[in-house]
């Protein structure tokens, strides 16, 4: 069972689905993460652990969003996919190997969906644990936002390297969005 | 009952598993000592192997088995040796003469 789980992990399809899920639903996760953490800010917050609270209700209803809904979208895909295949086999693929893969595959994409963004509200809100013990609030937002920045980054980056990109400039394309986000949140909140 | 020195069979399966992945699995079988996986057709959905296997005591129910856990059918069986002896084919009378 699990060297079938490790070869999943590193067929191709099944690796460059995941990679998707984990970086489009991380990518929304830090942006919602650093619009959190500036509209907390600019309304005057003052404990850290308020804005870790309401960053963890997010945290679970976009962890909870991106695992369901692909499960969800996976299992019409890989249906589908199986159906193509049962019809040009003329046989009923219940129960074989094919339809445990495809069904451990769908597991594997759903984790990685619900990982991207957990990663990318858990890790800007960390400063915010360390209000008042070194840091004021205006530090650990600022911190905050550069840790989603960062985040960002290092998706852009790892999408880049890849894709025989320069990594550094794909990396600054998707950070871009972060500083997008903290300037248009500041300016309207 | 004699037991089966080596078996031939035309299988049809999806792309995955491989056909390395098929080998493999097959090669795993009770009896069997050694596998050939031949590609020899391959379409957009599925690809035909022949599947050679060779083996003191060849389990056929079991590499069926294995072949239809896999995703694979077995659309013929192509040619057993079975017995003591592994007895090569030889070229019949009514075979075509090679042009």
């Amino acid at each position: 069972m699990s060297a079938r789980l490790a070869s999943l992990l590193r067929d191709d399809r099944v690796r460059a689905i995941s990679r998707r899920y984990f970086v489009s639903n991380g990518f929304d996760g830090a942006l919602t993460c650093i619009g959190l953490v500036i509209g907390a800010y600019l309304t005057g917050v003052t404990e850290g652990l308020t804005v870790v609270k309401i960053g963890v209700g997010a945290a679970v209803g976009l962890t909870t969003s991106g695992v369901w809904s692909v499960w969800e979208i996976e299992r019409a895909e890989k249906r589908a996919e199986l159906g193509r295949i049962e019809d040009a086999m003329l046989t009923d693929l219940g129960g074989t190997g094919v339809e445990r893969d495809k069904v451990a595959a769908r597991g594997i994409n759903a984790a990685a969906s619900g990982l991207g963004p957990l990663v990318g509200i858990v890790v800007p809100l960390l400063p915010f644990l360390a209000v008042g013990n070194p840091l004021s609030m205006t530090w650990a937002t600022l911190v905050s936002v550069g840790l989603g920045t960062g985040i960002l980054f290092s998706f852009g980056a790892y999408m880049g390297s890849i894709s025989d990109q320069r990594w550094y400039v794909a990396g600054l394309r998707m950070a871009l969005a972060g500083v997008a986000v903290a300037a248009v949140n500041l300016l309207f909140g | 009952m004699a037991p089966i020195r080596r078996l031939v069979l035309d299988v049809l399966k999806p792309h995955s598993p491989s056909t390395v992945e098929v080998a493999r699995e097959v090669a795993d079988a009770a009896g069997v000592a050694g596998v050939n996986a031949t590609l020899l057709e391959t379409d957009r959905e599925v690809q035909n192997l022949r599947l050679v296997v060779e083996g003191e005591a060849v389990d056929a129910d079991e590499v069926e088995r294995r072949v239809r856990d896999l995703g694979g059918t077995v659309h013929s069986v192509d040619e057993v040796v079975a017995g003591e002896e592994l007895v090569a084919y030889r070229n019949q009378p009514q075979d075509p003469s090679p042009s």
